[in-house]
């Protein structure tokens, strides 16, 4: 396997996300400051609008047309297609960091300070949470139950259903998270927290898990689409639990994948597949094959620090961002 | 020790109606040619609708089950993160607080978060005080008395709203809760911005040099009040909750057992101990120690050679509750 570099877009600032439109046509790539760009992997780009002192998120619909940026000025820009004008939403005053499509695509979830607010595809305001004691600091959607959501926020993770007046479920930790995401599977509900550890969260049993042992906050997880295989940054090292059987990485001791020599700072699995992509802080793009060897399968070394990464939807290929503003096209050559 | 690359942060305090936005649009306007991002608290007294202006919760981290010395403000890694990513950034940082805020985690989040730390330096910690009102709570408000044991600089705002001698009173009294805050009478919080913008609280180098004579202030038992040369006898009646405790001692220190007695005192006294400074003189090393700390941290550093200069060790607490004859026998026991 070897990665195989092809064209490459230099968005000028630090990359935040870079996500495959339009069925791998085209690419969105949101940097910290400036303006957002739409790149068809060649020669045209678009510039989008910027949102103030700094942009926040995107988020791309699952139908993978629709996409969303948020940022410092507190609104959404909505855009349904790769060349269409957007449609913005002033959401409220506050920084919006975070949005995320349901899995059925009908509606549109955005922290914006201590709210958690939901619209839908035209920018309607659904619903507004009562406010929490912190900051919605990551949010994500149930994928079996397009009305359930997780939130890191308060302390730990609260489980919401759209129109609830107070969570259904909370998972207080006392600890303060960064990241959360929700199984494709709906069982497990993950966070990776300021304080080095994941938290895991096994819903149907309402039973927590709490892993220690990361060297600094855990800013990358991803899990594999069958739900089996959690993969989390947090060192240089990639660590995988294995999340089968009644107590998921319970007592389990973890694949440790080798090949960065800094902080791992992005992970994604390919949908159907233990292939695993990885970006680290040491410039480093590597392709594993998780379940086959700690080793990575292909690697390249880019220019700048790489924070995110996306696999095509339907070809062996990334794309991989970069502290430098690079965004890069690789093919997976098997 | 502050590294040139990082960026200079200035906290900015004050219980509500103090004049903390009017400081912040004074500063927004002014003419000092820095490019300065201001993180305003989501509740703010007036909104400042400003390019450079960002509103966010004052979202405290708590770790180590809620332990005060701990808490760290998420608001400020996400949002300050994602600002110094930026390729033209920004000269100086603006943290405002509530009314009712601790500055404690804001200037904990500098030192404790890997990505801030390594990024950022903290300049100092600016407290506006509204001269008319605070008697009415200063007694009251935990929060109030707080604010002004934290500051390095001590804005008196509004002062042309009090006569001069209860401005005199005001100042003993502030000097009494925190001997190493600057004092400065403001009107509308006009105030030379160097003064706010420029104030090295947190730089070892300059722990020392920010005013030679606030050790024998504290020491003393005597106020100096920068305006006017005055000089007064301390104030006891007040704030014995709050105080500053100053230590003078000729000599050397022993090392490992100054080392182990700070340890244990910020260990055990760490949550009511706001802001300690210092330097020390340690047997065997030819220079001076500069050491400061917030709560449990402490940071030390090299503070060049001592020269001509006597071996004298200069410390200062500023607390709740500190108990003075504990610390001077605590850090005497450490002399050789």
């Amino acid at each position: 396997m070897r990665l195989t570099a092809g064209p490459v877009f230099d968005a000028c600032e630090h990359l935040i996300s870079a996500r495959w439109l339009a069925g791998g046509k085209f690419l969105v790539a949101v940097p910290t400051a400036g303006a957002p760009v739409v790149w068809d992997g060649a020669s045209h780009s678009r510039e989008l609008g910027h949102h103030g002192l700094g942009n926040g998120c995107l988020a791309v619909h699952p139908s993978a047309d629709v996409f969303v940026t948020g940022g410092a000025d507190g609104k959404i820009r909505m855009y349904s297609g790769p060349e269409t004008p957007a449609v913005e939403v002033a959401v409220g005053r506050g920084w919006i960091d975070r949005a995320r499509w349901s899995p059925d695509g009908s509606k549109l979830a955005v922290g914006l300070g201590k709210h958690l607010v939901v619209l839908n595809r035209t920018g309607e305001v659904l619903w507004k949470s009562p406010a929490h004691k912190s900051t919605v600091c990551d949010l994500a959607w149930n994928p079996v139950q397009s009305d359930q959501l997780a939130v890191a926020c308060d302390g730990g993770a609260h489980l919401w259903t759209i129109g609830g007046e107070e969570p259904f479920a909370r998972f207080d930790w006392g600890g303060a998270s960064l990241i959360i995401t929700w199984s494709p599977d709906g069982r497990w509900v993950i966070t990776g927290d300021q304080t080095p550890s994941v938290h895991l969260y096994d819903v149907p049993r309402d039973f927590p898990l709490h892993i220690q042992g990361y060297e600094s906050k855990v800013k990358a997880i991803a899990i594999s689409s069958n739900s089996r295989r959690l993969a989390t940054g947090g060192s240089p090292l990639v660590t995988v639990w294995n999340c089968t059987g009644k107590t998921g990485p319970e007592n389990t001791t973890p694949r440790q994948l080798e090949g960065h020599d800094d902080f791992c700072l992005a992970l994604e699995y390919r949908s159907g597949s233990d292939l695993l992509v990885s970006g680290g802080a040491d410039g480093r793009l590597l392709v594993f094959e998780a379940e086959q060897s700690v080793r990575p399968r292909a690697a390249y070394l880019l220019d700048g620090e790489v924070v995110t990464v996306a696999w095509h939807p339907k070809e062996p290929r990334v794309i991989a961002g970069t502290s430098s503003g690079k965004m890069q096209i690789f093919d997976v050559v098997m | 020790m502050t590294s040139p690359t990082r960026t200079p942060v200035t906290i900015l305090t004050g219980y509500l109606g103090a004049g903390k936005t009017t400081l912040l649009n004074h500063i927004l306007t002014g003419q000092h040619g820095r490019r300065i991002a201001v993180i305003e608290n989501e509740f703010g007294e007036v909104g400042i609708d400003h390019d450079l202006v960002v509103n966010a919760d004052e979202e405290i981290f708590e770790m180590n089950n809620g332990c005060i010395c701990c808490t760290v403000r998420g608001d400020l890694i996400r949002i300050l993160g994602g600002l110094m990513k930026r390729r033209d950034k920004f000269d100086h940082v603006l943290v405002e607080t509530t009314g009712l805020a601790d500055p404690g985690p804001v200037v904990q989040t500098f030192f404790m978060d890997d990505d801030m730390k390594e990024q950022f330096f903290v300049n100092g910690v600016v407290t506006l005080v509204d001269a008319k009102h605070i008697l009415q709570h200063i007694d009251d408000s935990h929060e109030a008395r707080e604010q002004i044991a934290f500051a390095d600089v001590t804005l008196l705002n509004k002062a042309d709203l009090v006569g001069p001698a209860d401005l005199t009173a005001l100042e003993k009294r502030i000097r009494s809760a925190n001997a190493l805050t600057k004092i400065y009478r403001t009107v509308n919080a006009q105030i030379d911005l160097g003064h706010v913008l420029d104030i090295g609280g947190f730089n070892l180098d300059h722990a020392m040099e920010v005013d030679p004579h606030f050790l024998d202030d504290a020491e003393h038992d005597h106020d100096h009040d920068g305006h006017d040369e005055e000089h007064h006898h301390h104030d006891h009646e007040h704030d014995t909750e709050i105080t500053s405790v100053g230590i003078i001692v000729d000599g050397d220190c022993n090392g490992p057992k100054l080392n182990a007695w700070l340890s244990e005192l910020v260990r055990v006294d760490g949550a009511d101990i706001f802001r300690m400074k210092g330097v020390f003189a340690v047997a065997g090393n030819p220079d001076r120690v500069i050491f400061q700390g917030v709560h449990m941290l402490i940071d030390a550093a090299n503070g060049g050679p001592w020269g001509e200069r006597p071996r004298q060790n200069r410390l200062v607490f500023i607390g709740r509750n500190l108990d003075r004859e504990a610390l001077n026998a605590g850090f005497r026991a450490c002399i050789v």
